[in-house]
């Protein structure tokens, strides 16, 4: 197990996932929020080519309102 | 007798044509409802909204969104929250890819205290995000040379502030809004922030804006509704002022009746 800082909580996630798996993992089932490794965006198109490694910081950011 | 000038105006803002010149924000409404009344009597065409973490789970999908989306108009997501370029350009990223839009509303704050945006590294976000295909609105001071610098980097948009957001004073420095009015004629130009009542927003349209961007004068009035209409009206009544051509001041008194044949009393000579 890894341990992942997810949108400021720690959480313990299986080795080697790809973005993906780690929302499956995560259970994030609504839809339409976008995903930052590291302060850096991942596109969908990359979900299952980027692996969540031990420390990483991950941001999932959904709409709100805003001005 | 003709009741209105009929004056269909319209304007193009990041490859649109709209005929609304009242840009809207979505937050601080007592409501959703509330919300989305508002932003219907309004008449704008284009609401700001925004990105925020997300909580896991199922929940019942995102009630705020579905609304926005019902409006049918353009979403212009901002980068509230940045303080750095890499900060705005993220955050630009990730909208551009959950809002499906190009357009993003630059905002990179310099300074905690009055929020005014950090017009360096507003540069550097708007540098790379154009190169990166992104229709940047950058919200900026209201400094000549920071305008310069967004435009020489290739902003067609600059949204120079009234003052300080969610103040509601007003705009602090007319002079320097003309002076980037009149340097840049061929970008389009909009007021944000610190817009506190309808007479503002004339007053910025009156100007020559091209557009008045706004939030907090609508949402927390005591009749959000109300007042949108409000705001919708003194738009259209400050840009049908500059199209009309306002008088030019003068330093001292003038009649407007003739003094000509003025009966009983002397004339001053």
């Amino acid at each position: 197990m890894i341990k992942v800082s997810v949108n400021g909580e720690v959480k313990e996630l299986e080795e080697n996932l790809n973005v993906s798996q780690m929302i499956d993992a995560l259970e994030y089932k609504v839809k339409g929020f976008a995903v930052a490794v590291n302060t850096t965006f991942v596109p969908i198109a990359k979900y299952d080519q980027t692996i969540i490694k031990e420390g990483d910081t991950i941001d999932i950011l959904a709409p709100v309102q805003g001005g | 007798m003709t009741k209105h000038i009929e004056t269909n105006d319209t304007w193009q803002i990041g490859g649109k044509t709209l005929s609304s010149r009242l840009l809207i924000g979505s937050a601080l409404y007592p409501s959703p409802a509330n919300m989305e009344d508002a932003i219907r009597i309004s008449g704008a065409q284009i609401v700001t909204v925004s990105l925020r973490r997300q909580a896991a789970g199922e929940g019942g999908g995102n009630p705020f969104w579905d609304i926005i989306k019902s409006l049918g108009i353009e979403v212009l997501p901002n980068t509230a929250g940045s303080h750095s370029a890499k900060e705005a350009i993220t955050t630009a990223q990730m909208a551009r890819e959950v809002f499906g839009t190009n357009w993003v509303k630059l905002e990179v704050i310099g300074d905690q205290y009055n929020l005014q945006p950090d017009p360096f590294e507003t540069v550097k976000a708007a540098e790379v995000l154009i190169k990166e295909g992104f229709e940047v609105f950058p919200y900026t001071t209201d400094d000549l040379v920071v305008a310069k610098r967004l435009a020489d980097v290739g902003c067609k948009i600059i949204m120079p502030w009234g003052s300080m957001i969610g103040s509601g004073k007003g705009l602090m420095n007319p002079d320097n809004l003309v002076a980037i009015r009149k340097q840049f004629p061929d970008l389009q130009l909009v007021v944000d922030a610190g817009i506190g009542k309808p007479s503002h927003a004339a007053q910025a349209m009156e100007l020559g804006y091209d557009g008045v961007l706004l939030n907090s004068a609508i949402a927390l009035a005591q009749d959000p509704v109300k007042m949108a209409d409000a705001f919708r009206l003194a738009v259209e009544a400050g840009r049908l002022g500059y199209e009309a051509g306002v008088m030019k001041e003068r330093e001292f008194a003038s009649p407007s009746t003739p003094t000509v044949g003025t009966p009983f009393w002397h004339q001053f000579n």
